[in-house]
């Protein structure tokens, strides 16, 4: 995002990427292709998703950090694909925007007990013209006339979307009605799937159905790397896929960014010099890239003086809905899913929040009408012990998960907390040495009492769908976080893809790592371009809300920069 | 790492275990057409062992006579988890299918035969998977990795410890089923447990890793598997499909519980890797 708007404002551009390409004809004249397919045993083998087995990362509770155990895990923690595209190789493409009161939580709603609330450095109005701006680029689909009044409210859009909406899929149809027999509103899913053949010169979304975690074999997805890169490789910018970047430097004083310090495809070490430097690694590496570049004057990492660095990571907190029917609702055709439900954003401040000692309560949106595959499907059934057999089999050919089921899952808003935090591990290496990162996690009581409110309303709409046989409710988050019985399979329904927070943006560079256009208090030339900088989480898909942050970002840098500087990125060749 | 993956180590290790050296795609489809039979040696397994190996996955996911439809043995996931335990013996290694289409479903080719290279820094990954450390320092540096290939090979022997006089493979069903639920046996169910998530990734996942013949797993099913390029109609999508599968009773939703291992009960020994992938929640 980042590189295609400074190189279309004329700058030069070097990109680093620790991932390889997949994507056929990227960047070339040449037909844009894709290595993905309908293919569910290649997504479980690290094929675009950092190999937890090359680059584990580590975690622990708080209770366990407060007892001094180092690490309880080593493995795929929250991990993203590691790909040239990043998380939007297979994102699940849904675009909701962040609305007025998630930037200003702390003056709209007030403080939460024993969390970090905090009011952005911007406004929902600075924000809106980079998201219009972003959803027209990626192709985003909806329908402004059957948005809720609260949600245009909340946040106000001066146009209808690029392109329509994808066929609804019967199962969401089906939850839209028990929806709205309650009186809740299903709508169409804002998402960057393109709908119109030839839009965006991309192909139409044939609702194949491995959409959420599987890169498209069509491109007929938007993201990063079809949407923005693609062309801003096409104008100049230069790409180097499987470079690790280790080190950001700088200069002695510590004032400027120099460039970063990087290890090829084959393990040699390089320099590059940068007059900027932009990290967009995801909240979790960029947190951890910041506190590997510490020096003499960052002793506790770079950019760190306020000692937020790594603090306040957010997920989201899902709770689902699961209704079983008598049909056949074939709802893995499509996108995952095609309808949303806002109803649950909240904030509430009823009796519930009270007896649970909170101020308020806020869920999120609600991704409406999804269900398994078959391999997952065939997953599920079998992390029961002694599952296997003919038993397993009669699962599999009834199919109660997959083709009789209509799932809702709701983005749960994450507080932020200064405890949940990513630091070094003091042990672990990955396999190019450097320490890895460590999650220190434990959800705030918020994020459970707002699925145990929610979650039975999610299971009455299952209920009062046309043919609903039940509905029931399934907190996977609190499962999670139980450490009882399921906690591990509830824990790979919990870890959420959205990462937040760890280099929070501020005016005040006491409270906060970046000013409210993502660049370092304390390094004028370092930005961050990446979900790092949220000061909340939402109860949104966050991923609109990082490319319109960074497309802000990248417009202040042009616009401070003109003209653009005549010398290019430069490679130093080996070092060390 | 320098020298730990180069083409002759490999091509070394090939030899060694008197597997299959680089093979060009068109004689990796041929050994797909012809996988070993019952006494044969696999690609990794010896013939010993892939006959006990198809012994387990014959009890994990049964066929005729016990269930109607074809089971594991029948769709080969015997001889696809013994090409997934010998990947690096053909080049490139049958771990990540091509794409994007397999030509099923128009599209006109199977792109899924054309497996994608491994470049440098996923080879290690799978080595290390694969093979284990070994206590070899550049493959240990976040602990000891204990590789696939001996959790099968020294599972399997366990089977046998275990059935002393027959040998498991030709213990009677009701006996091999009393090893392998045995909780109270680490040995069994850490095997059970990997060979079960390989069992059904071979039997439900694409043809194209080596099992799922016939598109065994796909039929009684009925899945449509892999649709690109063709996709869905939008009224495939958006109108009910009756007829098209049994209606579902709610006595047999009453009969899930015990598969409901987020509620009841404690999760099986599988590997994390499945249990990471999303479902249903979004990204």
């Amino acid at each position: 995002m980042a590189a295609w708007a400074l190189r279309r404002a004329g700058h030069p551009v070097l990109i680093l990427e620790k991932g390889r390409n997949l994507l056929p004809g990227l960047g070339t004249h040449k037909r844009l292709g894709s290595l993905f397919g309908n293919d569910e045993i290649k997504s479980g083998r690290a094929f675009e998703n950092q190999d937890e087995v090359l680059e584990p990362r580590t975690s622990r509770t708080q209770d366990e950090a407060a007892q001094g155990v180092e690490r309880s895990f080593v493995g795929d923690v929250n991990d993203l694909p590691t790909v040239v595209g990043g998380g939007t190789i297979h994102w699940d493409a849904k675009t909701p925007r962040f609305w007025r009161q998630d930037f200003k939580g702390l003056s709209t709603h007030g403080p939460v007990p024993e969390a970090n609330v905090a009011d952005w450095p911007l406004t929902y109005d600075d924000l809106a013209p980079f998201y219009d701006e972003v959803e027209k680029r990626l192709g985003v689909q909806g329908d402004v006339t059957k948005m809720p009044k609260t949600t245009l409210a909340q946040a106000p859009r001066k146009h209808q979307f690029p392109v329509p909406p994808n066929p609804p899929m019967y199962a969401g149809k089906l939850l839209a009605e028990g929806a709205a027999k309650l009186g809740y509103t299903a709508y169409p899913f804002p998402m960057a799937v393109n709908s119109v053949a030839g839009h965006n010169g991309h192909a139409r979304c044939n609702s194949c159905g491995f959409c959420s975690g599987f890169g498209c074999p069509i491109n007929a997805r938007g993201g990063a790397a079809v949407s923005f890169l693609h062309d801003a490789l096409l104008a100049g910018a230069k790409l180097r896929p499987r470079s690790f970047v280790y080190r950001i430097d700088t200069t002695r004083d510590g004032k400027r960014a120099r460039g970063v310090s990087y290890l090829d495809a084959n393990g040699k070490r390089h320099t590059a010099r940068a007059d900027m430097v932009i990290v967009a690694g995801s909240a979790i590496e960029t947190a951890r890239l910041l506190l590997m570049s510490r020096t003499a004057a960052h002793p506790h990492g770079l950019a760190n003086r306020s000692g937020q660095l790594g603090r306040n990571l957010m997920f989201h907190v899902f709770t689902l809905g699961i209704g079983f029917f008598a049909d056949d609702l074939h709802a893995w055709r499509g996108p995952n899913t095609t309808f949303t439900i806002d109803d649950f954003v909240g904030p509430y401040k009823g009796p519930e929040a009270r007896a649970a000692g909170l101020p308020y309560l806020k869920g999120g949106i609600c991704e409406t009408g999804g269900t398994l595959l078959l391999v997952q499907e065939a997953q599920l059934y079998g992390a029961a012990p002694n599952s296997w057999g003919a038993a397993h089999k009669d699962l599999m050919r009834a199919s109660p998960f997959r083709r009789h089921l209509a799932g809702m899952s709701m983005v749960g808003e994450d507080m932020p907390q200064k405890a949940n935090r990513v630091d070094l591990d003091p042990k672990i290496r990955d396999v190019y040495g450097f320490p890895v990162p460590r999650i220190t996690r434990s959800a705030h009581k918020f994020e459970l009492a707002a699925s145990a409110y929610y979650g039975p309303k999610l299971a009455a709409i299952c209920q009062a769908a046309p043919g609903a046989l039940s509905g029931q409710t399934v907190p996977v988050g609190t499962v999670a976080e139980s450490g009882g019985p399921g906690a591990d399979l509830a824990a790979g329904q919990a870890a959420t893809a959205h990462v937040m927070g760890t280099a929070r943006m501020g005016n005040d560079a006491r409270k906060s790592v970046v000013d409210r256009f993502g660049r370092a208090h304390e390094i004028d030339n370092l930005f961050l371009a990446d979900g790092s900088v949220f000061v909340s989480s939402g109860g949104f898909n966050p991923t609109n809300t990082i490319m319109a942050l960074s497309l802000r970002m990248a417009r202040h840098i042009a616009g401070k920069r003109h003209p653009a500087p005549t010398h290019g990125p430069r490679r130093n060749g080996d070092r060390d | 790492m320098s020298g730990e993956l180069s083409r002759r180590s490999f091509l070394r290790a090939g030899g060694a275990l008197g597997l299959l050296a680089l093979l060009p795609p068109a004689r990796v489809e041929a050994f797909l057409a012809a996988p070993p039979k019952a006494g044969q040696a696999g690609r990794f397994l010896n013939a010993h062992e892939l006959d006990t190996l198809r012994a387990v996955v014959a009890r994990l996911v049964p066929g005729p006579p016990e269930d109607p439809d074809q089971g594991a043995l029948d769709a080969g996931a015997a001889e696809a988890i013994d090409l997934l335990l010998g990947a690096f013996a053909v080049d490139p290694p049958m771990i990540h299918a091509g794409g994007p289409y397999s030509g099923r479903h128009g599209g006109g080719r199977d792109d899924f035969t054309h497996f994608v290279t491994l470049d440098r820094h996923a080879e290690l990954g799978w080595r290390i998977r694969l093979e284990g450390s070994r206590g070899r320092k550049e493959r240990e540096f976040a602990g000891p990795v204990r590789g696939l290939q001996q959790i099968y090979r020294e599972g399997l022997a366990h089977l046998d410890e275990r059935a002393p006089v027959t040998g498991f493979a030709a213990l009677p069903a009701p006996a091999q089923d009393a090893i392998l639920s045995d909780q109270s046996d680490p040995a069994v169910q850490e095997l059970v447990g990997v060979a079960f998530s390989n069992t059904l990734e071979a039997m439900y996942g694409p043809p194209e890793y080596g099992a799922n013949k016939g598109l065994a797993g796909w039929t009684y099913t009925a899945w449509d598997g892999d649709r690109q390029p063709a996709g869905y109609t939008n009224a495939q999508v958006s109108d009910p499909s009756p007829g098209a599968a049994p209606r579902m009773s709610a006595a047999a939703l009453r009969g899930l519980d015990r598969f409901l291992p987020a509620l009841h009960g404690a999760p099986a020994e599988h590997g994390r890797a499945w249990v990471a992938r999303k479902g249903l929640t979004g990204r």
